[in-house]
């Protein structure tokens, strides 16, 4: 029985045997009748023939304990009587003699050894007392060692199925909502406007809105976005008021959406007299995002290498020039990626527009420019994601015998689409970003 | 010789003339981006103004804040209504501290793990699920906690509903997991590589690396994430909307259903008439909400700051 922090295997022999130790298995309670069987059994259990795992290794110990009777060992501490050693790269060539000069070179000639050496009597073992056979090996692990690697191992096995309980969710989670999706999923989904109170048709208003929603969030907050990165990176000093600008980004980001939400029913649609319009919910959408564009236009301008800027100077040209002609050309893929996720933001939130010009339902032509354009700026528009949430709490489900006469959709199916449309736009756009930023750092100049 | 002396008076003064001229716009353009990088600020402000601004005439003319804080009775529709929020607060407190609870040592984990002890290759992979993680937008979770999550749990747990804590907490966490799991990531690349090199010459294992070096080195990066972690979590409304059932009450257990701050004013702000005091009070809470997370992003940029202070010294 091996115990872990020492690796040392203990066998017990009693020398009262009297038949009551006779086939003791070598442990304190039953113990062996004699040293030659306790050598027999570990030939045994660790002997040339044994397996792989049972084979002894650097720094491996096998004891033999005399005990006075069975189940009372002798102290613990104490040195052993006799002490031999294996060890095949210091072996001198023939036979050692067991001892630290001259090891024997493998386990089976050790054992042969000692039982030689008990043979003769030469190591009798008193009571209490006990002798001790180790293994050593250059360049082996020790005891320690061995711990130290399984528990990094194991370390490493239990972030690692923390991270897989990360990904594991997502993959249900998309894989369940494309497979309950799949019987609304059609061309016809995408391009039809919803009828029948709801209950019937595609999700073509609701998608349309939400392009309105980003494109016009996306015409507000790119410019200030991009133009505040560049000041922050380009033109900002490194002193307080900086890091106020930094601190007001960060907060920024980390404004609850419905926050948002209030701050746009307060500053959009009440304090500049928009009303709940399109306008007003792009205006909070672009605030939200504002942001992620900054952050990210900061990152890609500082991954220009501040030689090209220099260099730039030194021919004369100006900062804005330098800015214009040298860092911005050179960044604009990290740029685009920040523009982007943006975009995917923009796409998926519902708290900020709840109030600021989401409508619950609009009547859109099926003809027609109107079809495409069908929203006008001053008035309030359909979105995707409103849309999944007015289809969860508002829209009841069509009678049965209207979805057997065909005239409507099963409610589950138009919600399971409509969040696959949803989670599709978003991850569909953040997927170019991704792509563009791995072709970005393929393609580096620098 | 003569050429090179007439320079000065010559070309370059009539460059200087034209170049005054082509100042003009660049001018006005560096005016832009000052103004534009000084938006930031401009916003935050804004928000909080115009939050306070509309809840302000009944936060200071009406509004008892002794109940507010105290009571647990939101009942804005009665003939005499009550503006407790401390349901709302314990709701909002409750999901969060469960949000946390699984999502800190799974966020932690798994930063270690993609910048300790993965391959490069499946590092990038990882950390694009971990992106797509984060796009899902929130009233997809919330979908994916009324449809999906809801029936699981009554299931397992034998609860009559599935949309309480329990919910609200499972799906909090895997929202908020990526933040947690970017920030510690960069914290734990921040720390310099010769504090490895000197680690792994002196013969730390990999774990030990982590757990001796890069966590106490690394360990305000990794608060901050946390605490970045907790703002996302308080700050959602759409999901825990959707997961936590929305029943205002001081919650026992965790199959309790309970109402939060965010979800309330997402939830009631569409029926209240506008200028009334249900309206102002539901800023009042938005108010409250904006500082919270104010605090914790200010405490988690100086946690961050602070390290960094005292690296340079």
């Amino acid at each position: 029985m091996p115990d872990p922090k020492t690796n040392r295997y203990q066998y017990f022999v009693s020398r009262r045997q009297n038949g009551e130790g006779a086939g003791g298995d070598g442990s304190c309670e039953h113990p062996l009748p004699s040293v030659r069987d306790a050598l027999a059994n570990i030939a045994q259990q660790h002997g040339g023939s044994a397996p792989q795992v049972k084979r002894l290794a650097g720094y491996d110990r096998v004891e033999i304990f005399a005990l006075d009777k069975p189940g009372a060992p002798g102290q613990p501490g104490r040195a052993p009587r006799y002490e031999f050693y294996v060890d095949p790269l210091g072996a001198a060539d023939g036979e050692g003699t067991g001892t630290a000069q001259r090891p024997w070179p493998d386990l089976d000639t050790a054992l042969a050894g000692v039982a030689r050496l008990d043979e003769q009597g030469s190591i009798p073992l008193a009571p209490g007392e006990h002798m001790a056979l180790s293994v050593r090996e250059v360049f082996s692990a020790t005891p320690i060692d061995r711990r130290r690697r399984r528990t990094e191992t194991i370390a490493g096995i239990v972030c690692g199925i923390m991270t897989l309980l990360l990904v594991v969710p997502l993959v249900l989670i998309l894989g369940h909502l494309v497979v309950k999706a799949w019987p609304a999923l059609s061309v016809s989904f995408l391009f039809e406007n919803p009828r029948t109170s709801m209950t019937a048709g595609g999700i073509w208003a609701p998608l349309v809105g939400t392009f309105y929603l980003v494109f016009i969030s996306l015409l507000v907050a790119s410019p200030i976005g991009i133009l505040a990165g560049v000041y922050l990176n380009e033109y900002a000093k490194d002193n307080w008021f900086t890091r106020i600008v930094n601190l007001a980004v960060v907060n920024l980001a980390g404004v609850p959406s419905i926050v948002h939400a209030l701050f746009g029913v307060g500053a959009f649609v009440l304090f500049a007299g928009m009303g709940e319009s399109v306008l007003a919910a792009s205006c909070t959408l672009a605030v939200m995002t504002l942001p992620v564009i900054i952050s990210s236009t900061k990152e890609a301008l500082a991954s220009v290498p501040m030689t090209f800027r220099e260099a730039c100077w030194n021919m004369g040209a100006s900062r804005w020039q330098t800015i214009r002609t040298i860092v911005l050309p050179n960044s604009i893929s990290g740029i685009l990626t920040g523009v982007i996720l943006q975009v995917s933001r923009a796409a998926g939130e519902t708290a900020p527009i709840l109030f600021t010009g989401a409508a619950f339902f609009l009547n859109v032509p099926d003809k027609g420019l109107r079809y495409f354009l069908p929203y006008s700026l001053d008035d309030s528009c359909m979105a995707l994601s409103y849309h999944l949430y007015v289809l969860m709490t508002q829209v009841k489900g069509a009678s049965d015998e209207q979805i057997a006469a065909g005239n409507a959709m099963p409610l589950e199916h138009l919600q399971y689409g409509t969040a696959v449309v949803l989670i599709g736009l978003v991850l569909a756009v953040n997927s170019v970003s991704i792509g563009l930023r791995v072709y970005l750092r393929s393609h580096k100049k620098w | 010789m003569a050429t090179v002396s007439t320079l000065p008076d010559g070309p370059r003064a009539r460059r200087g003339t034209s170049s005054r001229f082509r100042r003009v716009p660049e001018l006005l353009i560096e005016a832009l981006i000052r103004l534009c990088g000084w938006s930031a600020i401009l916003f935050v402000f804004g928000i909080f103004f115009f939050v306070f601004r509309e809840g302000a005439p009944f936060l200071f003319g009406g509004l008892n804040l002794r109940e507010f804080f105290t009571s647990s009775k939101w009942n804005p529709t009665a003939n005499t209504p009550h503006y407790g929020i401390l349901g709302l607060l314990t709701g909002t407190l409750a999901v969060t501290a469960l949000a946390m609870a699984i999502a800190v040592p799974l966020g932690l984990g798994a930063a270690v793990f993609v910048s300790e002890f993965c391959s490069p290759k499946l590092k990038e992979g990882l950390k694009i699920a971990i992106e797509m993680l984060a796009a899902i937008p929130s009233i997809v979770w919330g979908f994916i906690a009324y449809m999906t999550l809801n029936p699981m749990i009554i299931a397992v747990t034998g609860a009559p509903v599935g949309l309480n804590i329990l919910n609200g907490g499972i799906i909090l966490a895997l929202m908020s997991v990526p933040v947690i799991v970017s920030v510690g990531e960069d914290a734990l690349k921040a720390v310099p590589d010769s504090y490895r090199e000197a680690a792994l010459a002196l013969g730390a294992s990999r774990w030990e690396l982590v757990y001796r070096v890069l966590f106490p080195a690394a360990k305000n990066g990794l608060l901050a994430a946390v605490l970045l972690g907790v703002g996302r979590a308080i700050g959602e409304t759409m999901a825990v909307l959707m997961a936590t059932g929305h029943a205002n009450q001081i919650p026992t257990s965790l199959l309790d259903r309970v109402q939060t701050l965010t979800a309330t004013i997402a939830a009631e702000l569409g029926e209240t008439v506008q200028g009334g005091d249900h309206y102002r009070v539901l800023f009042v809470i938005g108010m409250l909400l904006f500082v919270i997370a104010f605090v914790v992003n200010l405490t988690a940029d100086l946690v961050v700051r602070g390290v960094r202070g005292k690296q340079n010294a």
